[in-house]
């Protein structure tokens, strides 16, 4: 150790589909410091030893998501992980596994996403007039917001889906990102778009191909727990579909005399 | 990504909810059953359950729990494996007609 920098080993997966017939393992090796993050060691190489390396990133504080990858075996953020965190002098860095590598670290998150719009994922409700026209704004109590608002801090880094084991299998699963996004609107006390969604989260693919591995709690960096929203979509699915028991909502609408008149 | 391929119900049309809570329903009968069905068997005190005429009953009960209870999982585990829906279709209607032929002879024959 001098001046308090470490030297590291990092191994990192390298592919490019429209070149490459298999990937490969390149090696570089870096002096670290504690404030060192894998984000900051790829930036690195790519600025001073190899520009060709190729990183999806953008906020550098885990807030967009863009970052995910494979570090030392486990789904990480990468603007989020300290290498001497992990504690190992060698560290490979791979790209998350059951999404196509478009290239190098960076994968193709379009399956997420369409699968995240056959979800609806937005507040649907049935008065029209209200939504076209609003008078007010809709009430939620605390409690109400506690229903929903640990799976709200889903970021979309896509961590679950890549751990989940199902989806490693089954292409066609809904993942636990696009779920937990099922079930966060599903809770949410001014949505009324349950049946709306019930052809797709309970379908063949969905909600209940989970297994509870739970993996994809154990790698989400929010602390969202999608394997728990999961298992209460079950619940609300069984309600509904076999007891047509669905949880009565009474939104109470705050009036503001000028919300008609300002644009939306 | 088709929705149409995510939403596949099968060939029985029954939700997938009503097919997992089924599911559920004949693992916790089974339990019961087939611990009536052993304890019947292995306890002398308890070897009277046998002559009882609900006992053929019971035995009727453990038979389709455990029928739909594995024959689903076998859809389950094929449904992830092979996500195709007219290969979903196929085997949804073998696997009904494989647990009804089961279920018929094996009440009729061997019970």
């Amino acid at each position: 150790m001098k001046n308090n920098t470490v030297k590291i080993k990092f191994r990192i997966f390298r592919f490019n589909p429209s070149v490459d017939s298999s990937g490969r393992w390149d090696e570089y090796e870096l002096e670290v410091d504690k404030s060192t993050t894998i984000l900051d060691v790829l930036l690195r190489i790519k600025e001073a030893i190899d520009p060709t390396l190729a990183v999806r990133y953008s906020c550098r504080q885990a807030v967009c998501g863009s970052c995910g990858m494979i570090v030392n075996g486990k789904q990480r953020l990468a603007c989020f992980t300290r290498v001497l965190e992990l504690n190992s002098s060698i560290v490979t860095i791979e790209p998350l596994r059951n999404l196509p590598i478009i290239r190098d670290l960076v994968t193709d998150f379009s399956d997420l996403f369409k699968k995240e719009r056959m979800v609806k994922p937005y507040v649907i409700r049935s008065d029209v007039e209200e939504i076209t026209k609003p008078t007010g704004m809709y009430l939620q109590r605390p409690e109400e917001l506690l229903e929903y608002l640990q799976f709200a801090d889903c970021i979309e880094c896509g961590l679950c889906s890549s751990a989940c084991p199902t989806y490693s299998t089954d292409p066609l699963f809904l993942t636990p990102m696009v779920l937990n996004k099922a079930y966060r609107f599903t809770a949410d006390s001014r949505d009324m778009g349950l049946y709306d969604r019930f052809s797709i989260i309970d379908s063949e693919h969905g909600c209940w191909r989970c297994h509870f591995a739970a993996a994809c709690s154990s790698v989400c960096p929010k602390g969202v727990d999608p394997a728990k929203s999961i298992q209460l979509l079950k619940k609300v699915t069984i309600s509904a579909s076999i007891f047509n028991r669905v949880k009565k909502r009474r939104v109470e609408l705050a009036l503001r005399p000028h919300a008609a008149e300002s644009p939306i | 990504m088709d929705a149409d391929r995510v939403r596949s119900v099968g060939v029985v049309g029954m939700r997938e909810s009503v097919k997992m809570l089924l599911h559920y329903i004949a693992g916790v009968t089974i339990l019961v059953t087939g611990a009536i069905h052993i304890m019947s068997g292995h306890f002398k005190t308890l070897g009277l359950i046998k002559t009882w005429d609900l006992y053929s009953v019971n035995k009727i009960i453990f038979l389709a729990a455990v029928l739909y209870h594995a024959l689903n999982g076998v859809r389950v585990i094929l449904t992830e494996l092979i996500p195709r829906r007219g290969f979903s279709d196929v085997m949804n209607t073998v696997l009904i007609i494989l647990g009804l032929s089961l279920f018929v002879y094996v009440s009729l024959f061997v019970l």
